[in-house]
């Protein structure tokens, strides 16, 4: 007890070290987060754009990542893509655009001196961007090429097919069209939905005026949106495919892979420790977890004479057990110490100290005295439901030979045994 | 009185807005290592760096893939069983060296067994006694994440080998400090490796599972017998056969104070951190006094070289410079020219072979590969865009070669990539783990930590003609080796690429008995078909399956 009281103190001095989060609100709706610091003269910004289920409507997966392709090649009203980049990196301005799993985000880092320039940039490349049959042509041709020959070993590529989301297809990116992606544009970017992080060499006052006059006149083209729940498990996790990835890599062992996405209705405190316990529990072994992007994940590499059935039993069964054995009082209050230690490394990350701001703007930061106050019981049963078998994702890469010989998805489930499966 | 006031704000602006260099104070403790501190006030909790100089280079044929080993089993966590193994059970130790013997028994059995065939062996015995042994181990180890002593006060750890170097960066909370003054003293004095053989298995099967990798082909044809052209995957055999005994005898010799140097970055001062760093790490033995190695010298010109190989899922042409180290005059003037082809995205590589020609879908330009110690690499990787051939993207390479070579640079184009770098620098000073590596790197690669804060300065200092002269010194056709890497067939996740390969395998064995032709005709044959449409080649295959004998279809 003393020494949690000790890393609570801890915690909150290393609060008072960490740039304070000053927020406001534009009239458009935007919401700016400004974190000051003003070590070295350099400015961060990071603009994100949530998704929400619904976005994509039914029919069209491969919407939103064939969207991000052209936000990338667009050009603006008055740049071609070309000139954007090089009016960026003629003042050394480093932009980058990704697509995650919740939403759209663009980040920058520039000199303090140049910041103007850099967010009137982004301004052009967020607000201004054309979007034309042309370049739909041709990213959607871009983004086949990569479907039909997918970048990275076999086992990177069984690691992606594992990430939740509808996959697209070549006949629903063949489906998709310009009125589509401008009402998905219409729809996903509206200042409403965005938050705005930024980090370094600028104080608040000069932080409105460069936002104000960079993103002021960013107006949404749809009416309002009505307020969306929050994501709730069953639209965050969508339902596992029947369909298991089996990548083929002649000649190489067999790797068995179950990607355990983080349920939506997760408390972030729960996430945050379990994310701690998990990875590297000594049960597990030999199934290695590592926590990524998408959730946890599992791996196991089929040993020299066992079976590609009997692999993936064992991993499901590892999980399985852990699920079922949960943690006890000492690994929660260990798991909260650490946590509180962890916290502090934040100081030495401006990237870690804008994704907390994000993650607590949008309801999802740790609270500490929800930590503290969080039962065993509550950590154990979002252990159960991060692990539910049922929300698996399972893919394996390997031989050809051992890939036919793997069961199929009905036999999987924990408690079914595959033919010629010697246990495990 | 107002005038002043406005001339102190004026300055004060503008003191903000200058870069401030970094401020690094340098000590040597008692036993020779060496210690940098940079002061960053405010900081919650702090970054601590550990590097050896040395590295994969410097291993002996005895100790290959030692440094690899070192960083996963020395410095990859904490346990406390490592840490204070009298503390623990007694019998650790014991169970280690018996561990030892019968990994050791059942490598030469299996030697045997392969040597002689199919003869009554004790393999089978020797495995179960190792199965039944490390499941003793086993119980001895910690069993819960959170006992590694980092990671149960927040803190995290990670550790790198490099051809030159081998860094253990940590992160912990600021009063943990004195915790890891003690904890990396013990680690170094008690050498314990307890999970050696879990290491060893796991670095041998990553290696066998990435398999051969395009930039270990060409560092080996363009480095031959100097260590930086070694590739692990080769030396399979020794790293299977190297100890724990013989790892700790090595780490004794290379994890030696002279060959340290401890970098700290965070909130507190010299007068703090000397007397904790003099008592704890200034107080390790030094070995013996040894001879350093002498390494082979490469001559840049060793001649235009060209390597083909069948690796991989796409096709990509990599080509490499011998390229000058890293305290070498012309190392800079390289790092800019690199900048001006391949920095950002309106360098010559995107905008000429990436947009304008559409030659290439992929550009990328290295230096220092594999290390910058040593004279090393500089790589430019590019994967052809669908439709063009490996040989058309060599060309468009040379070309554009030449026009840094002969072309004045355009100032823009100069300004540019120096605002690019002074950007980078600044990310890097931001980012204390980052500023940790690239102190160290310098340090390892040049000698002398204050190249990267210099770096910056004297890239300023130079002038484009500079940059062209030194790209006609070194990036010239007798210092250069092409590794032009086609797709292996079959390896496509493409279900009908696979089923082509292995028509077109089948086709070319009843016609072609040499093999090296045979693999190149499939190679070739797949590359073309993959200009046509998904339709057209279902339908190529089907023409072609019919050209098989029926049960070879």
């Amino acid at each position: 007890m003393r020494a949690l009281a000790l890393a609570c103190l801890a915690s909150a001095l290393c609060l008072q070290a960490q740039p304070r989060t000053q927020e406001w609100r534009l009239q458009n709706g935007l919401r700016v987060l400004l974190l000051e610091d003003h070590e070295h003269p350099l400015v961060r910004a990071r603009l994100f754009l949530s998704l929400r289920p619904g976005d994509t409507p039914p029919g069209r997966p491969g919407l939103a990542p064939l969207f991000h392709r052209m936000m990338v090649h667009a050009e603006t009203a008055d740049l071609k893509p070309g000139d954007l980049d090089r009016l960026l990196e003629d003042s050394g301005i480093r932009l980058t655009q990704s697509l995650g799993t919740d939403g759209f985000s663009w980040q920058l880092a520039a000199r303090s001196r140049d910041q103007d320039q850099a967010m009137g940039l982004l301004a052009d490349r967020l607000l201004r961007s054309l979007l034309d049959p042309a370049l739909l042509e041709l990213q959607r041709l871009a983004y086949l090429q990569l479907l039909e020959h997918p970048e990275g070993s076999p086992r990177e590529r069984l690691r992606q097919a594992l990430e939740p989301g509808a996959r697209a297809t070549r006949s629903s990116l063949g489906a998709i069209t310009l009125q589509d992606l401008l009402a998905f544009r219409a729809r996903v970017f509206r200042p409403d939905r965005a938050v705005l992080v930024l980090h370094g060499d600028l104080g608040l006052e000069q932080a409105k005026r460069l936002v104000l006059l960079s993103l002021g006149t960013w107006m949404a083209q749809e009416p309002g949106p009505q307020e969306a729940p929050p994501p709730s498990a069953a639209a965050a996790v969508p339902a596992v495919p029947d369909e298991v990835p089996r990548i083929p890599d002649p000649g190489a062992g067999l790797r068995v892979q179950a990607l355990a996405p983080q349920p939506g209705d997760l408390a972030p405190e729960v996430g945050a420790l379990l994310s701690l316990l998990v990875p590297g529990e000594a049960s597990l072994d030999p199934v290695r977890v590592t926590l990524g992007e998408g959730g946890l994940v599992a791996t196991l590499d089929s040993l020299e004479g066992s079976t590609g059935a009997a692999t993936w039993s064992q991993l499901v069964e590892r999980l399985e057990g852990l699920r079922r054995r949960g943690f006890n009082r000492r690994d929660l209050d260990q798991a909260r110490l650490a946590w509180f230690g962890r916290r502090s490394l934040e100081s030495l990350q401006p990237e870690a100290q804008m994704d907390r701001a994000l993650a607590e703007s949008q309801g999802r930061g740790v609270r500490e005295d929800r930590l503290g106050a969080l039962s065993l019981d509550g950590l154990n049963s979002g252990l159960r439901d991060w692990l539910d078998p049922a929300k698996l994702r399972l893919g394996a890469a390997g031989d050809p030979g051992d890939l036919d010989r793997l069961p199929r998805p009905d036999e999987r489930r924990v408690g079914k045994q595959a033919p010629g499966d010697p246990g495990g | 009185m107002r005038p002043l006031v406005l001339i102190l704000a004026t300055a004060l602006t503008l003191c903000g807005q200058a870069p401030r260099p970094t401020e690094v104070q340098e000590r040597r403790l008692a036993n020779g290592a060496r210690l940098l501190l940079v002061e960053r006030r405010g900081l919650a909790a702090f970054n601590a760096t550990l590097v050896f100089q040395g590295g994969r280079a410097e291993e002996p044929a005895s100790a290959t893939g030692a440094t690899d080993l070192l960083a996963r089993a020395l410095f990859g966590a904490t346990w406390p069983e490592d840490l204070e193994p009298a503390k623990g059970s007694p019998d650790l130790e014991a169970l280690l060296k018996q561990e030892e013997g019968l990994l050791e028994a059942l490598r030469l059995e299996r030697v045997h067994l392969k040597r002689e065939g199919e003869v009554p062996t004790q393999v089978p015995s020797l495995e179960a006694g190792l199965a039944a042994l490390q499941s003793r181990l086993k119980a001895q180890f910690s069993a819960s994440p959170l006992a590694d002593l980092y990671l149960a006060r927040g803190g995290r750890q990670r550790a790198e080998a490099t051809t030159d170097a081998l860094l253990a960066q940590t992160e912990l909370p600021l009063e943990s400090f004195e915790f890891w003054c003690a904890t990396e003293a013990q680690r170094l004095r008690t050498l314990q490796l307890s999970r050696f053989s879990q290491a060893r298995t796991a670095l041998v099967a990553e290696l066998r599972s990435q398999g051969p990798q395009g930039l270990s082909l060409l560092c080996g044809a363009a480095l031959p017998g100097h260590p930086y052209g070694r590739d692990l995957l080769d030396d399979l055999p020794s790293l299977e056969a190297l100890r724990r005994s013989d790892l700790r005898t090595y780490a004794h010799r290379v994890l030696s104070p002279n060959r340290l140097t401890v970098i700290l970055i965070g909130s507190f001062s010299m007068d703090r951190v000397l007397p904790l760093l003099e008592r704890q790490l200034g107080s390790l033995p030094l070995p013996p006094d040894e001879e350093a190695a002498i390494l082979p010298e490469i001559t840049a010109g060793l001649g235009d070289r060209r390597v083909q190989a069948a690796l991989g899922t796409a096709p990509r042409l990599l080509t490499g410079w011998r390229m000058p180290p890293r305290q070498h005059p012309d190392h800079l003037a390289l790092r800019l020219a690199a900048q001006v082809l391949a920095g950002g995205q309106s360098c010559r590589f995107q905008t000429d072979l990436v947009r304008q020609k559409a030659l290439v879908q992929e550009a990328e330009l290295s230096l220092d590969v594999p290390g910058g110690r040593f004279p090393g690499l500089l790589v430019a990787n590019l994967r052809p865009s669908p439709g063009h051939s490996l040989a058309e993207v060599e060309g468009a390479l040379q070309s554009e070669i030449l026009r840094l070579q002969q072309d004045p640079i355009p100032q823009e184009a100069w300004l540019r990539a120096l605002a690019l770098l002074e950007t980078d620098h600044l990310l890097v000073e931001d980012d204390p783990a980052a500023l940790a590596r690239s102190l160290a790197m310098a340090w390892v690669q040049g000698g002398d930590w204050r190249l990267w804060e210099l770096d910056l300065d004297r890239l300023r200092a130079l002038t484009p003609e500079a940059v062209q002269a030194a790209a006609r010194t070194w990036l010239q056709p007798s210092h250069r080796t092409s590794v032009l890497l086609e797709p292996t067939p079959g390896t496509n996740q493409d279900p009908v690429e696979a089923e082509l390969a292995r028509v077109l395998k089948a086709l070319a064995t009843a016609h072609i008995a040499d093999p090296a032709q045979r693999e190149h005709l499939v190679s070739e044959g797949i590359r073309q078909l993959r200009m046509l449409s998904a339709e057209e080649r279902l339908h190529t295959l089907n023409l072609l399956k019919a050209q098989l004998v029926p049960e070879k279809r």
